[in-house]
């Protein structure tokens, strides 16, 4: 703070100030999003004396995303894991590997950029890489784009490259854009849902139990779930496929195959609103259900019956996420589920919902402040010359007019030398990566490395400099949910020692390189009115509407007053208004198993933790209850590899191998074992990656199973 | 009337969020998630019985009744003796081994004196966990039961 200047007790929450006279101390509540899941819930931190005691549930605020204050376990323990004893508290200069020595913020701040403008002066800009972050708020991400771009670079990225890419890629070509459509209100309106690869009893479970639940227990409507393991979702549905994990894109192909050759689809809508209908027609014939039945492993007349429900049903909400996306033919399984979409007309209207579903709390914001090698800020092509230059002209600043490296491919580019200073803000690609003994060479063989967290990571070990962050409640900001809520968080708290807000930081380094006149900001609320001015789709989201209207908007918001609840009711943002159906042809599933590897290996999340547990590994109500991984393995496969519950067994890929305890199911299909993803999973995936989209095909693997221990 | 969270298990997906709702808290939780093979989960708190064996056998009347009608313990009565332990046939008291005193729900006491429900309640994602005069709850039921039966909607 001092070294920058800085105020920040703007965006601090100084309406429910209570001084509790009994106990002489100052109770105050401060309203934060959920630092979690980007059903982007709301939570009240309760302080004493300034210090965090406790949370209590936002019930007095209607709009919000989780109604009655509704929250799943991690919420409820929302501030926990910053309260863990290694949190970075200074600055820190590595000495030796492994070894750490507390310098000043000065020293870091100078440290930092010159090595990073000298590296680009022997190198050039392209060998600087940036990484933001879901975790972080709409303005820090904001800021780390501005900042490689101004130090010429378009290698700037986050972990929605991993996890929705090729749900935003697919849906952008076909729809011309890629959010969530209809507001979670529309799910309790709809007549049948699809959770396809898709979970949300375990990774979203507040929109699940208010929404999806609800939808089919309270209003009648019919689920179908498609899983490669019966989940707490899945237990719902009046119609469950259980596919080989990857092989997903064949069913969709062969029930668009079933739609029209039935004569079932929406002709009155594909008229209306869509171009490409005969071309579709044409590629799917040759998927019949048959045809994917052999492929998936599902019988065809469940795959029919689910064509015949999503096109005769009623109003349909289509809700896919990693279990479909997350393969390297990912973006061909988004753009044919987003056909069968349209075809059907289950989008553009009230009652239905489809769209990307971020992991984070602010996935969605990091995606639209341009965190993206080929995107500008509002999603925009870095190649749009006339959009860019409306960039370069509100920043004064000229921006690279090439797409940078994509997440996967910095990694491989650190490894043989053309990337040398890596920055990473709030994320641990040493375990979110696929193949992580590359990764962490890669992470070695950098010459320098820049790392900014909240706790020491597998990836802040490889850092040259650590620079210690506020946690998310220790800090003010904006985050946009899943559903587009746009919503301002509050500062509840003090950052521990000399750990600042992510985005103080950034403008801290910015000086440092000489930056200055372009990232001049007294205040975060700076920040995002500059955001207001340079993404129309936020121009509306000014700091003074989130911090007055706590429930925030929906974006696009034209103006303070506007929102956009749903889209696409009129028309597409496409040249022509219409929606552009792409047809696919089937793409087979990454590694698929042989007689060496003969199992397929998939992985899921677990209610409890989050991504690569940095913070919910550090939270001892979750860590208590959700202790260690473990493999589902079918039951039949079970008896025939001799092991039991609580077996110890070895899971090997050509990459490496983990022991887990066995679970023994009969909710995994037979020939697939699947392991919770937050334990090192990574140290098995392959970095194959989906062509259009470049996500890496994490969700299946070939791998053998061996008995350690019974 | 006495009040009582009811369960609908049907609901449940076992999320384990009103077990780290009471122990947030109460430092410990006493509501417990049973999961089972079948993906059925019940999540299962004391049922401050009506005729509450607890009370009954309690020596040193460390257990009452309070106005919502929930059976709760005074820690500065109570000697550790276990009776109640033995007594309630859902084997909810539990001896709590640093302060020798039995705990157990209290229906959240100090959030009902604020005018709050219950947190387990409040958390619950799926609404699996209901609050409420045992004649109201029970009506609901009733109410949808019989629109089932005859395959009309309620109103
Ligand atoms: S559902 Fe998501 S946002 Fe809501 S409490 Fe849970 S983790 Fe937080
Ligand atoms: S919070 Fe509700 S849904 Fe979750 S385990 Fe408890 S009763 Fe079940
Ligand atoms: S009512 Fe309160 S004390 Fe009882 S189980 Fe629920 S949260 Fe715990």
């Amino acid at each position: 703070m001092a070294i920058l200047g800085i105020d920040d007790t703007v965006g601090t929450n100084q309406k429910a100030r209570v001084f509790n006279r009994e106990e002489e101390q100052m109770r105050e509540k401060h309203l934060i999003v959920c630092p979690y899941c980007s059903v982007g819930c709301r939570v009240y931190v309760e302080t004493e004396d300034g210090y965090p005691v406790g949370i209590e549930y936002v019930d007095d605020i209607p709009g919000i995303p989780n109604k009655g204050g509704k929250l799943c376990p991690k919420g409820n323990v929302a501030f926990q894991y910053a309260q863990s004893k290694d949190r970075l508290t200074r600055p820190l200069k590595k000495v030796a590997p492994g070894k750490f020595q507390e310098i000043s913020w000065q020293e870091a701040m100078d440290e930092v950029a010159g090595r990073m403008n000298e590296i680009k002066g022997k190198h050039g800009p392209g060998a600087l890489a940036f990484l933001g972050s879901e975790k972080c708020s709409v303005e820090d991400n904001y800021l780390i784009q501005k900042l490689a771009r101004a130090m010429g670079s378009n290698n700037v990225e986050f972990a929605g490259r991993l996890c929705q890419s090729s749900n935003v890629v697919a849906r952008t070509k076909i729809l011309g854009s890629a959010p969530q459509t209809n507001p979670s209100d529309d799910v309790l309106k709809a007549d049948v849902v699809v959770l396809w690869g898709y979970n949300p009893a375990a990774t979203n479970p507040v929109f699940f139990g208010q929404y999806v639940e609800k939808a089919v227990l309270d209003n009648g409507a019919k689920l179908i779930a498609v899983d490669a393991v019966k989940t707490q979702s899945a237990k719902y549905a009046d119609i469950y496929l259980q596919p080989y994990p990857g092989t997903d894109l064949a069913i969709i192909l062969a029930m668009i195959n079933y739609v029209i050759e039935n004569d079932l689809y929406d002709k009155d809508f594909v008229a209306k609103r869509v171009e490409g209908f005969g071309e579709l027609a044409k590629t799917v014939e040759e998927y019949t259900p048959k045809w994917a039945e052999k492929i998936s492993g599902v019988p065809a007349n469940l795959i029919e019956g689910a064509a015949r429900t999503v096109a005769t049903g009623g109003k349909t909400a289509v809700l896919a996420n990693e279990g479909l996306n997350q393969h390297v033919n990912g973006t061909a399984a988004m753009m044919a589920l987003t056909d069968l979409v349209l075809i059907t007309g289950n989008i553009g209207k009230e009652g239905v919902m489809s769209g990307a579903i971020p992991g984070a709390f602010n996935g969605m914001g990091a995606s639209l402040t341009g965190v993206n090698c080929a995107q500008l800020p509002g999603a925009i092509p870095v190649a749009d010359e006339e959009e860019r230059e409306r960039i370069e002209r509100a920043w004064g600043l000229e921006i690279p007019d090439k797409p940078g490296l994509h997440y996967v491919a910095m990694f491989g580019a650190a490894y043989e030398g053309s990337v040398k200073a890596l920055y990473i803000m709030g994320q641990n690609p040493a375990r979110s990566l696929p193949d992580s003994a590359f990764v962490e060479k890669a992470l070695e063989k950098a010459e320098f490395v820049v790392a900014q967290d909240i706790f020491p990571t597998e990836t802040t070990k490889y850092a040259d400099i650590v620079l210690p962050a506020a946690a998310w409640h220790e800090r003010a900001g904006t985050a946009i949910s899943s559903n587009r809520r746009v919503q301002w968080s509050f500062k509840a708290a003090d950052a521990p020692g000399e750990a600042k807000p992510d985005w103080e930081i950034l403008v801290g380094i910015a000086n440092a390189l000489g930056l200055g006149k372009y990232f001049y900001y007294s205040s975060i609320d700076d920040v995002l009115s500059e955001i207001n001015k340079v993404i129309p789709a936020l121009k509306g989201a000014t700091p003074q509407r989130l911090r007055d209207d706590l429930k925030g908007c929906m974006f696009p918001c034209s103006d303070e007053k506007s929102e956009t609840p749903r889209l696409f009711l009129k028309g597409f943002p496409t040249p022509s208004g219409k929606a552009n159906l792409i047809a696919p042809k089937y793409i087979p599933p990454g590694e698929i198993p042989d007689d060496e590897y003969s199992f397929w290996l998939s992985n899921f999340r677990l209610v409890g933790h989050f991504h690569t547990g940095t913070m919910s590994f550090r939270s001892k109500s979750l860590e208590d209850r959700w202790a260690e991984g473990f493999v589902y393995i079918n039951d039949q496969d079970a008896r025939k590899l001799k092991v039991n519950d609580g077996d110890l067994v070895k899971v090997e890929t050509r990459r490496s191998s983990l022991t887990a305890k066995v679970e023994v199911t009969p909710y995994i299909k037979k020939g697939v074992i699947s392991m919770p993803w937050h334990w090192g999973f990574n140290l098995l995936t392959k970095d194959a990656v989906d062509n259009l989209s470049k996500i890496p095909g994490y969700k299946t693997a070939a791998c053998k199973i061996s008995k350690v221990r019974g | 009337m006495s009040k009582k969270i009811f369960i609908d298990y049907e609901r449940c997906i076992g999320c384990k969020a009103c077990e780290v709702a009471c122990e947030r808290e109460h430092g410990e939780s006493m509501i417990k998630v049973f999961q089972f093979p079948d993906l059925t989960n019940v999540s299962f708190n004391c049922r401050h019985c009506e005729k509450a064996p607890c009370v009954e056998v309690c020596p040193v009347n460390a257990l009452w009744r309070d106005k919502d009608g929930a059976v709760v313990v005074d820690p500065l009565r109570c000697i550790g003796c276990s009776m109640c332990v033995l007594a309630c046939p859902f084997g909810i008291p539990k001896i709590n081994e640093l302060n020798k005193v039995m705990v157990k729900c209290d229906l959240c006491a100090d959030r009902r004196e604020e005018g709050k429900l219950p947190a387990c309640v409040t958390t619950c994602p799926t609404e699996a966990l209901k609050f409420g005069e045992v004649d109201d709850i029970t009506l609901a039921k009733e109410e949808m039961v019989i629109s089932n039966l005859i395959g009309r909607e309620k109103k």
